[in-house]
């Protein structure tokens, strides 16, 4: 631990404000008889010029507000300010772009701060957010997050508020991020397209890494685990008064695993994967601050697939990811800030598949992403109880790829309003609207309206309505795929007219289902959704927050045959053509024994349906085969409405800390309810009893002890039962860790 | 060649007097059977998946509904069957129409039913997962018959018959317990109703 020296100057007599740490808080202010008094300098420093006075009170965001009488002030050379603790004073970011506590915000968020990402034993990011009430982990070209019972595409992901690129099929791989310097997590739950725009209609997952101040730091970590997996990391911090060095560097390796012995290829190939991050920030004059934070990924794995010729193939894969991302911020007085960010993405995957006989080509798949974006945000505090902010915004993005003809370009702007409003003290609003204008879909406008009433200091209750969307893709657009052994094609719906006027002129069509003019435009995807929720706290133990939501979402874009070939086979494009609504509760109830023990119950109730379905079952159109093998109508009872959706899902966890040993236990059981994996019966929907998975708990257990040299050991094990689901390929079954931190600067500054 | 064709049951259709159609109120109706034919094999060409070549050609197996039996091309056939693809005898006027509903319950040729022939590039029985009878799952892998979809089709006698195919595999076995990579495909479980008599109730 690092001890402040207390500096003893002339009279009046100086104070810091620190943390129990020690460590400054410099955001406090400090009230002398509801005067707001002088500012706090950056060690933590207040020098008090006011001579008298009666009552000083000091406040802070996520700290324990502390009042004092004048002679008790006087008396005092340091303040030490009590951490809040509890999940409510959590600051969250994502929800309105500036730092608000979860308390104050009229949205369904949840803060998972970096002892609870911790506890998880986690070293991906699926393995934490698996743990959480209403998040599923889905295996569909990658490892997806399901939210509120939408698909990884409709999930916008950030790391440090900026958007991360590169989903194979819309699928956003959790894989590729790395948590170990993970400070907390930020999960806002319904649409957030009046301020991102695209892709959070379900939505919002923020990352915020960690940052060290000023202190010197440097940690190594290894972690190990089942299936062959090693991941060491280090991190070197260097903190001065004015500038603020990190460095992170992980490592990750697994041997995969193999869930089918019996088939040629494992169903986790064996991968290798470096992430490298560098963040420097800091302060230019009093006003001017700026920052850079650059990311790099780099992902090998490799493989054995058999073909459906029956030959094997040697795979060879790579993935990799650079983000750069400079930031200006601007504070020309308490009432203003601006902040100027650029951010730029290239993402690419490159796949070489041989024979494995001879090392022949089998095939090449090549896929280059560009993604750049200009943001201007400036938040305006026009009264205390009115937070203004406008964003101005322009897009890039280029992609160029095997199957996409030429390199491609979307460009667009955008604008953001957002106002946020007290309006009584136990109200609070935000408003927002945000407008995009883009090259591919044309414009869109996203609002938003959120309120909370405060019962009491206890009991509030909140409601939202707000706009998703989501632009069609690259893929959607501008596909242009033949699957050469089995002889069907896919087209973007931009290139779908001149495609089938190609395979016209060979002579190949036999039939075309829908005229190519009559296609028409492709639309983005796009929602209204409500949530309502409450946040209760029922003595000083107890936490019940509950939210309600409903999705409903139109222009849903699905392939659909345009041409029949005289192959037999198809080609298809790509059309705005179902709509679905998803619905349900989800509840955590906190009960915190005493200081040493508390545990938690999450439960999540989902329904989700597809309209067109109904309305097919309510005219007699859809058949099923019974288990007797005869052709009878499905009922509206039969539906079980979307695929891989559990209706009932929960969790239970229970925290102890060990006062004599120090040992922290974390024990967790993550319940999936049953879900439908698959059609059988040949309707295409969920209607049997076989298509579904039966439900599965996993159990999972986390032993860590903190030593007082600042070592740390962990211990655990996740799905200690061994459950196999061969309906959800990404649990490999049973895994057991263990890891060591350590904090090296401790040793070198002893 | 050992002949697949087994009939097993019969099913028994009444006709009350509210019947819809007015033209034959007056007389019963006889009683039609309908016939089931097990495992017809009809395996697909054996393609090598990784060029696409062709290497093994299988026939079609030609199927005469008339005579409930596996005949020669030269003979007065009506369907023939390879892979997922139903051919209808064009040469002999065989027509087909797809229609959904339940097999039992379609006691006629519906007026709404559009009857087309084989053309050198179409198909009266579409194929392709979805426009004909089956669809093809990509995630499990297998082709399953479209639960309500019935193949209607004019006979090389000119007579009407109704048909549902059940399964594509061999044994017909329950849904859940098809294993792409061992069930063998190709083998055509399917029951049909034959009305002798021209008419175009069933």
């Amino acid at each position: 631990m690092v001890l402040f020296t207390i500096a003893v100057l002339a009279s009046p007599q100086p104070k810091k404000v620190v943390d129990q740490n020690g460590q400054p808080v410099l955001h406090a202010s400090i009230w002398v008889d509801g005067k707001l008094h002088l500012p706090i300098e950056e060690d933590g420093t207040v020098r008090s010029s006011e001579t008298k006075g009666t009552v000083v009170k000091i406040v802070a965001l996520g700290f324990e507000t502390m009042q004092l009488s004048w002679e008790e002030w006087q008396k005092r050379e340091k303040i030490v300010l009590q951490e809040k603790s509890g999940i409510l004073d959590e600051v969250v970011v994502a929800a309105t772009r500036t730092d608000r506590t979860v308390e104050s915000l009229p949205l369904p968020v949840t803060v998972l701060n970096s002892e609870k990402i911790q506890q998880t034993g986690g070293l991906r990011l699926s393995d934490v957010l698996q743990e959480q009430t209403g998040l599923q982990i889905v295996s569909q070209h990658g490892t997806g997050l399901q939210m509120q019972g939408l698909d990884s595409d409709y999930i916008l992901i950030l790391l440090d508020g900026e958007p991360l690129i590169g989903r194979t099929a819309g699928t956003f791989d959790l894989n590729r991020l790395s948590i170990s310097n993970i400070e907390r997590i930020e999960i806002l739950r319904g649409p957030s397209s009046a301020i991102y725009g695209s892709e959070a209609m379900a939505g919002v997952i923020n990352i915020i890494t960690k940052s060290f101040g000023r202190e010197n730091q440097l940690d190594v970590g290894l972690r190990h685990r089942s299936f062959n997996t090693w991941n060491p990391t280090g991190n070197l911090n260097l903190g001065s008064k004015k500038w603020n060095t990190s460095l992170f560097y992980d490592y990750f390796e697994t041997g995969g695993f193999d869930l089918r012995p019996e088939t040629i290829g494992q169903t986790q190939n064996p991968y290798q994967a470096h992430t490298a991050q560098v963040k420097v920030s800091g302060n230019l004059s009093e006003k001017w601050q700026s920052s850079l934070f650059v990311r790099a990924y780099q992902e090998n794995s490799t493989g054995e697939m058999q073909s459906s010729g029956n030959e094997i193939l040697d795979m060879n894969n790579s993935r990799s990811d650079l983000n750069i991302n400079p930031t200006l911020r601007f504070k020309p007085s308490q009432k203003f800030l601006i902040s100027l960010r650029g951010m730029s993405s290239w993402f690419s995957t490159n796949s070489v598949t041989r024979f494995q006989s001879d090392q022949s080509f089998f095939d090449i798949q090549n896929f280059d992403q560009f993604y750049h974006r200009t943001e201007v945000q400036t938040d305006f505090q026009a009264t205390p109880t009115h937070l203004i902010t406008l964003g101005l915004g322009q897009l890039i993005e280029t992609v160029d790829a095997t199957r996409y003809e030429d390199k491609n370009r979307f460009d667009a702007g955008y604008f953001f309003l957002q106002h946020q409003w007290d309006p009584k003290p136990k109200v609070n609003l935000v408003t927002g609207l945000r407008g995009d204008l883009h090259s591919q879909y044309g414009g869109r406008l996203s609002p938003k309206i959120a309120g909370q009433y405060k019962f009491s200091e206890n009991f509030s209750w909140q409601a939202s309505i707000g706009a998703g969307f989501k632009a069609p893709d690259f893929r959607q657009i501008l596909l242009n795929f033949n699957n050469a052994s089995s002889g069907y094609y896919v087209f973007g719906s931009n290139l779908a007219e001149e495609g089938i006027r190609r395979l016209e002129n060979e002579g190949l069509i036999a039939r075309v289902l829908i005229a190519p003019e009559n296609l028409g435009e492709l639309k983005a995807e796009s929602s209204w959704a409500i949530n309502s929720g409450l946040r209760w706290k029922i003595g000083s133990k107890i936490l019940v927050q509950g939210n309600l939501f409903r999705n409903q979402i139109t222009n849903l874009i699905e392939t659909a045959p345009i041409a029949q070939l005289k192959s037999g086979q198809n080609a298809f494009s790509y059309f705005n053509i179902r709509s679905v609504v998803t619905q349900g509760l989800e509840m955590d109830f906190n009960y915190a024994w005493n200081n040493h023990l508390s545990f938690s119950i999450g439960y999540s109730f989902l329904d989700s349906r597809d309209l067109d379905v109904l309305e097919r079952i309510a005219s007699g159109e859809l058949f099923q085969r019974n288990s007797q093998n005869q052709t009878v109508r499905v009922t509206r009872a039969d539906y079980g409405g979307l695929f891989n959706r559990s209706r009932h899902s929960g969790n239970v966890k229970i925290n102890y800390h060990h006062p004599k040993t120090g040992i922290d236990l974390a024990l967790r059981g993550i319940y999936r309810g049953e879900f439908g994996f698959a059609d059988l019966n040949g309707n295409l929907i969920l209607d049997d009893k076989r298509e579904y998975a039966p439900g599965w708990m996993s159990l999972n257990i986390n032993l860590t002890k903190t030593f007082s040299n600042g070592i740390q050991l962990e211990l655990g094990g996740t799905n200690l039962l061994n459950i196999e689901t061969p309906a959800q390929p990404n649990n490999p079954g049973r895994m057991l860790f263990t890891g060591i931190q350590l904090p090296l600067m401790n040793f070198i500054k002893n | 060649m050992k002949t697949n064709l087994k009939s097993i049951f019969y099913l028994l259709i009444f006709f009350g007097a509210f019947a819809c159609d007015t033209t034959d109120d007056a007389q019963p109706r006889v009683e039609l059977e309908a016939i089931l034919v097990a495992d017809l094999a009809a395996p697909n060409d054996v393609i090598d998946r990784n060029t696409g070549e062709v290497e093994k050609v299988n026939p079609f197996q030609y199927f005469s509904l008339e005579q409930n039996a596996i005949v020669s091309e030269t003979d007065d056939w009506d369907l023939a069957f390879k892979g997922t693809t139903i051919r209808t005898n064009s040469s002999k006027n065989v027509k087909a129409a797809i229609v959904s509903g339940i097999f039992e319950e379609i006691n006629q040729v519906p007026t709404s039913a559009t009857f087309a022939t084989d053309s050198e590039s179409t198909f009266a029985i579409p194929t392709g997962s979805g426009n004909g009878w089956y669809n093809y799952n990509s995630a499990t892998f297998t082709v399953t018959p479209i639960p309500g979809r019935v193949i209607l089709v004019k006979t090389t006698g000119g007579n009407y018959s109704k048909i549902e195919i059940l399964s594509y595999y061999k044994g017909n076995p329950p849904a859940d317990q098809i294993d792409p990579r061992a069930t063998p495909s190709g083998h055509y479980t399917f029951r049909y109703v034959l009305q002798t008599d021209g008419s175009k109730n069933f």
